[in-house]
């Protein structure tokens, strides 16, 4: 016992030194070797983060020279903007709405296409066209369907259903952006669930069988727990990424009518490249940044709870 | 010997000198120009780019065309980074905002005498700031009432009189509101032309916004009445912007809708039917109309400024006026030169020439400031809100009024 004890302690040492070897000769060949990321995400991520965080306490206008300013921007932000409550309001129902039938929708699509005894490529492939196609295009074309007496409106009055014009109307106009938004959305989750549900061994399913499991029960105790962590992936992505929504609004509504669709990325390019206030949009853009962060930190701390790895 | 060193060495200086002016003046100078448009336009526009060239051989200009939105959120990254092109088109609306990237040209007009009274007056004084100008403008024009005269002739109404009021405009707006068509489409630029039209202010005496006061409220309310009320007039959607009252007239779906002498000949190509032109309807006084325009200015941070100014004139001079007018480009801010666009691109349009000049002679200066963008996206973002009903026009108002600054 002793000895082995000896041996692997030697060898040990023999590791840890030949490391620390490796560490002086090539640690500077794998530096030079890193270098050229390193220059990019230092040029182009840190530095205009940094930027960012200094121009929010400063009254830039894209033209001319800033002004430091202090917290002025943030209180005028929390305190003053009639805007930023509904807007943040609006970003978190656009989120938790979107969120929720997304995940829905792409888990049922997915589960429905790894039924299927043929055809399971063309329907993914069928899903995921829109995701591959631009956003702007998307919403544009959308937003020529939905626009007053548009085709949307047309199909409405043929089948003589009286609702008003959605994108004029204030709960309406956030629930047509809702539906552009999964049209585009939905596909890229439908392939990320179909390809885990595929990789759920056969055997589990198979066994389960056997012993008299129903397909419910084989869905909500076997393939749902093992595609979990693909799912919480999906799901934290989707999170962020309507946190920050911006094309669909941009073209659909230009956060209007009044605040019904202005969210938080909508708001950070109107204040900062239509009204001219880097520095207040600058201000926005940190605060949503840390709403992205407090939600995912959220969501991985709930994630405990739900999300099972093999490990 | 002391002399004669300090004479060889005045020669030399003086030649090199001569020597120098010679050569900056012949040296070929390459300017950019900074211009919105289509596609369709990029023709149009080195057209005018090689008039400079033909006057002036050494100076050769490449025009640089975005669309009309990427354009405004270009300019500012552009000059804020250096980057900006010797010679930048404007607008009037937008001038408050970018005055401070561009040239004062009163010293350049004062070098050569240069007189700006060959330009329609109200158009100058949009292209200023502060009584300085900073561009000279190509194209200029108040907002009109563009209406379909088929369809006046086929409700039997006569058509708009040079000074009809608001009363007149409602009755049309509501006799052409028939087989699910509308008399009149809104959009948002109408609350701002319109009440101005009708006599209202938007502007305190300090130039600052003031939106809710009684006589813009009333008469913002009289224009929202068209559409929530007597529902003359679709809802016009925040996104969409002026597309849809244009589409709308274009189609047939709306018997009139507000815009400017800038989309009148391709308003006037969408059309299947005979389109004629109004001023806007007046309020109980005289009338009075906004005008506005667009031109080009010399670059502040510009390397070569003389040559860039030299091109502007071109650019803005009686041929290009005569190139832009009669391809109905644009009404030329040139007063010499707008019989082209009379005679030649709005010959098949009624009314142009008395509408447009009785415009003119009853202009009234557009007030603008800093925030000038910030309203018209206030304006576009709230409006629907009061014409969908769901708020007041004052409610609307107050909302708009506690965002300006």
């Amino acid at each position: 016992m002793a000895v082995v004890e000896r041996t692997v302690g030697t060898k040990n040492t023999v590791t840890k030194r030949r490391k620390s070897r490796l560490g002086a000769g090539e640690g500077r060949t794998a530096f030079f070797f890193l270098l050229p990321s390193l220059i990019g995400v230092t040029l182009f991520l840190v530095v205009p983060i940094i930027a960012s965080v200094v121009l929010s306490f400063t009254n830039w206008k894209l033209l001319g020279q800033p002004q430091f300013v202090g917290f002025a921007n943030y209180i005028r932000l929390f305190t003053a903007d009639p805007q930023f409550w509904p807007v943040v309001r609006n970003t978190l129902f656009f989120t938790f709405e979107y969120l929720v039938l997304n995940i829905v929708i792409s888990l049922g699509l997915a589960v429905w296409i790894s039924s299927l005894k043929r055809g399971q490529r063309w329907f993914r492939v069928i899903f995921f066209l829109p995701t591959f196609t631009p956003g702007i295009a998307v919403a544009i074309v959308w937003m020529l369907i939905f626009a007053p007496d548009g085709f949307f409106d047309f199909i409405m009055r043929s089948l003589a259903i009286h609702i008003p014009s959605v994108l004029t109307d204030q709960n309406l106009a956030m629930q047509a952006v809702i539906v552009v938004s999964l049209w585009a959305g939905v596909g890229y989750n439908t392939v990320l669930f179909n390809a885990a549900l595929d990789m759920v061994p056969a055997n589990y399913l198979e066994a389960a069988r056997i012993d008299g499991a129903s397909a419910w029960d084989r869905f909500w105790k076997i393939r749902l727990p093992l595609i979990s962590p693909t799912l919480f992936f999906g799901t934290v992505m989707t999170a962020i990424t309507s946190l920050q929504v911006f094309d669909q609004i941009y073209v659909m509504t230009r956060g209007g009518p009044g605040t019904a669709t202005a969210t938080l990325g909508y708001s950070i390019f109107q204040k900062g490249f239509q009204n001219f206030q880097m520095g207040y949009a600058s201000a926005i853009a940190w605060v949503m940044f840390a709403m992205i962060m407090v939600l995912t930190a959220f969501q991985f701390w709930l994630q405990r709870k739900w999300v099972h790895y093999d490990n | 010997m002391k002399l004669s060193l300090i004479l060889a060495t005045a020669a030399l200086v003086g030649t090199s000198a001569f020597a120098i002016q010679v050569q900056a003046q012949d040296a070929p100078v390459e300017l950019k120009w900074q211009m919105w448009g289509d596609q369709q336009d990029q023709a149009l526009w080195q057209s005018l780019a090689d008039l400079v060239t033909v006057e002036y051989p050494n100076i050769k200009v490449t025009p640089q065309i975005s669309g009309w939105t990427d354009y405004w959120t270009r300019l500012p990254v552009l000059a804020s980074s250096g980057e900006i092109a010797d010679i930048v088109a404007m607008q009037s609306m937008r001038m408050p905002s970018f005055y401070s990237i561009l040239e004062p040209l009163d010293s350049y007009f004062a070098s050569d005498s240069f007189d700006t009274k060959v330009f329609e007056s109200s158009i100058i004084s949009g292209l200023s700031h502060d009584g300085t100008v900073y561009g000279l403008p190509y194209d200029v024009g108040p907002w009109l009432v563009f209406y379909n005269r088929d369809k006046f002739k086929a409700a039997g109404l006569a058509e708009p009189a040079l000074d009809w009021t608001f009363a007149d405009f409602k009755a049309a707006a509501e006799k052409l509101t028939v087989d699910g068509n509308y008399g009149y489409a809104t959009q948002a630029f109408d609350y701002i032309s319109g009440p101005v039209a009708l006599g209202a202010e938007y502007f305190n005496d300090g130039n600052q916004f003031d939106v809710t006061n009684a006589g813009y409220a009333d008469a913002v309310g009289k224009y929202v009445d068209l559409t929530a009320v007597d529902k003359t007039s679709p809802v016009f959607a925040s996104g969409a912007g002026a597309v849809q009252a244009s589409g709308r007239f274009a189609s047939g779906n709306a018997a009139m809708y507000i815009d400017g002498p800038w989309s009148m000949i391709s308003a006037a190509q969408g059309a299947d039917f005979e389109m004629g032109i109004a001023p806007l309807p007046r309020g109980d006084g005289e009338s009075r109309f906004i005008t506005a325009g667009s031109g080009f200015g010399v670059a502040a941070a510009g390397k070569h400024k003389e040559e860039a100014y030299k091109a502007l004139k071109v650019l803005t001079g009686p041929k290009a006026a005569e190139i832009l007018a009669s391809a109905g480009r644009a009404l030329p801010g040139r007063l010499a030169e707008q019989h082209f666009w009379y005679d030649v691109a709005a010959k098949d349009v009624k009314g142009t020439r008395e509408t447009l000049e009785y415009s003119f002679a009853h202009s009234t200066p557009f007030r603008l400031n800093e925030n000038w963008n910030e309203f018209e996206n206030l304006i576009t973002q709230y409006m629907p809100l009061a014409l969908n009903g769901d708020k007041t026009t004052a409610e609307v108002l107050s909302d708009i009024q506690s965002q300006l600054p």
